[in-house]
């Protein structure tokens, strides 16, 4: 077992894309971020920053190199065990909200404890938990066609917290919003983050950048800071 | 279960026109499957009821004509069976023969009332031949043993020749009748599909024809009978017991004529059975097409949704939780529109026993009955349902198994 210090800790993280000439996309990453952390990840595109967001979220292998996560050694996993890692240990939030279209915003919110095999009744007690501490109780029963992008996102992070995740994976969160509401969701990520949540942001927006706690910068494959 | 129920729903809803269309191409094959089913069924119950109330193992044999020379006689020889020739069967083909009864009859005789006549004749028979004709008692009795032993004189008439000698509606049995010239009464009424004699007694007719020991032709119950070559091979044994007697070569077929009930039993199973067989290959290639088409819409369905089932997979959906909800999903439009085309196909079964198959007043013979759509087909028509579902379901939910959690990333 690595450093406890870390909740997410990567080491010598090694990805690259076969091809005619096979793409080097990371090189060598080695990466801590412990645990309550407020961290942006920021690079332009083709940087390699959404491949480490895939490893980061279990989404994709990565070559050599060590991940764990809260302790977990994140390798060489059968889909099933990463599909259970993802329920149980991550919280995504999209740029594009990736809310269920023909379901109410309850039933998205309960959606991961579908997953996990628990009650309706009581997923959906606590899915309404979650939306009334985003502040969405009133719009339980809402398509998201009839949502606006703000509201949107805050049902999808009700959604990335109803698993009580030991990390909160959002990739370009106010990618889709103005800038008002980009502020509005920021301050969610701020307040759950006083609140001890440990929180990677994917972005390549300075704006959003400025406002996490440390800026991790990763450039051509390699994190340059 | 009730979840995963919500969740099929909710996506059929989302897919309303596109679940439709398909879904009648589903209705159609059912509903095709269970009419033909259906109507064979009704074929296959006319059938066998004919069958059911007579003794299926039942041989009739009539003296021929002997064609081939044997034992120095010449060809071309009449042969004519004895009463004896019964008792003879019965002690030498004692392990196959049940019984063996005679049969006379008199075709020339007129049978009248003051109010009309018949000119058929009549037939002298056993008790037996009840069941070996298949005669169906509509009001007395049939002959029986005393009316055998006393050789009375009682008559057996059908149906439609009682009414021709007494009128509709009028009473009969009881009755007296004239047969030639002597005075007969009226113990029974049968219906028969086809059969018309009037029946008397056999000892009573074989008085009437002077004693002679010929008789027409006798009925031979065999026993131990299941398969044609049984059969065939008792008709074999018959004609080498009898030609000893009556000098003809066992192998003279046209000697003796023998109909043979069990195999025509046999061959009409036979028949029968490769018709339902038809009916359900012709109803599940039908299926087929709506089964094609169930396929079709759900590869669409899993190309539409590859963010979503993405985003399903992002959240920590385990493979086999998408796989299965595309197969149930499949199955759930396949057994609905199916139930569709089931009750719209027992509705028009119904209408076709309805309208076409009452029975006439006289009855035509009961070639259809009970047209119906049995609960052990409804059974199988649903386990043909829900495994053409899940066959239908199975390409495209082994192709949403392809899609990575990745695809969540990807905007759309």
């Amino acid at each position: 077992m690595n450093d406890h210090k870390y909740i997410i800790d990567l080491h010598d993280i090694n990805k690259s894309y076969p091809g005619v000439v096979p793409l080097h996309v990371l090189k060598d990453v080695s990466l801590g971020i412990e645990k309550g952390e407020l961290v942006s990840i920021m690079g332009a595109s083709g940087s390699g920053k959404s491949t480490l967001l895939n490893i980061l979220g279990i989404l994709d292998n990565y070559d050599s190199g060590e991940y764990h996560l809260d302790g977990v050694l994140i390798k060489n996993l059968s889909e099933n065990r990463a599909a259970d890692l993802r329920n149980y240990m991550i919280g995504f939030v999209f740029q594009s909200f990736n809310l269920i279209g023909y379901k109410n915003a309850l039933d998205n919110v309960a959606l991961p404890l579908f997953y996990r095999g628990i009650s309706r009744k009581k997923r959906n007690a606590l899915a309404m938990e979650q939306l009334e501490r985003m502040g969405m109780a009133d719009r339980a029963t809402h398509l998201p066609s009839e949502l606006s992008g703000g509201q949107k996102q805050r049902v999808a992070i009700a959604r990335a917290l109803i698993t009580n995740p030991s990390i909160l994976l959002a990739d370009e969160p106010t990618g889709a919003l103005d800038s008002h509401t980009s502020r509005e969701v920021m301050q969610v990520f701020r307040d759950l983050n006083a609140e001890g949540r440990t929180i990677v942001i994917v972005t390549h927006d300075p704006a959003v950048g400025e406002q996490t706690n440390r800026i991790i910068r990763i450039s051509d494959g390699r994190i340059v800071e | 279960m009730i979840d995963l129920f919500n969740e099929i729903l909710a996506t059929l809803r989302f897919n309303k026109l596109r679940t439709a269309l398909t879904g009648f191409a589903v209705s159609w094959g059912i509903f095709l499957l269970i009419v033909l089913l259906a109507v064979s069924n009704g074929l296959v119950n006319g059938v066998t009821g004919m069958f059911s109330q007579r003794d299926k193992e039942v041989m009739s044999i009539t003296g021929g004509w002997a064609q081939k020379p044997y034992k120095g006689l010449k060809d071309e020889r009449s042969i004519t069976l004895k009463e004896s020739d019964t008792e003879l069967l019965e002690s030498r083909n004692g392990n196959i023969v049940a019984y063996a009864v005679p049969e006379l009859s008199n075709d020339s005789v007129v049978i009248s009332t003051q109010k009309d006549y018949l000119t058929g004749g009549y037939k002298g028979v056993y008790p037996q031949s009840q069941r070996s004709d298949g005669t169906t008692m509509e009001e007395g009795r049939y002959i029986n043993d005393n009316d055998i032993e006393q050789g009375r004189r009682v008559i057996v008439l059908h149906r439609e020749n009682a009414n021709t000698l007494f009128g509709v509606g009028e009473p009969a049995v009881g009755k007296f009748v004239r047969v030639g010239d002597l005075s007969f009464t009226v113990v029974g009424i049968y219906f028969h599909e086809w059969m018309r004699s009037s029946i008397i007694p056999y000892t009573t007719a074989k008085a009437l024809a002077g004693g002679s020991e010929n008789i027409r032709r006798m009925q031979v119950k065999a026993k131990g009978l299941s398969t044609v070559e049984d059969a065939n091979e008792a008709e074999n044994e018959f004609r080498s017991t009898l030609g000893n007697v009556h000098s003809f070569d066992p192998t003279d077929d046209s000697a003796l004529w023998i109909w043979n009930r069990f195999r025509d039993f046999a061959t009409t199973n036979t028949a029968l059975s490769t018709l339902t067989l038809a009916v359900w290959i012709i109803g599940l290639l039908t299926l087929l097409s709506g089964i094609v088409g169930v396929s079709n819409i759900m590869f669409v369905s899993v190309r539409e949704r590859t963010h979503e089932i993405g985003v399903r997979r992002a959240i920590g959906a385990r493979p086999v939780a998408i796989l299965r909800q595309i197969i149930l999903e499949s199955v759930a439009i396949t057994t609905l529109f199916g139930y569709v085309g089931i009750v719209l196909g027992v509705i028009v079964t119904q209408l076709i026993a309805h309208f076409t198959l009452s029975p006439g007043p006289q009855g035509h013979p009961p070639i259809f009955k009970d047209p119906s759509v049995d609960l052990s087909i409804a059974l199988q028509v649903t386990v043909v349902l829900v495994i053409t579902g899940c066959l239908a379901g199975l390409f495209p939910a082994l192709k949403s198994l392809k899609i990575k959690p990745v695809e969540a990333l990807r905007d759309e």
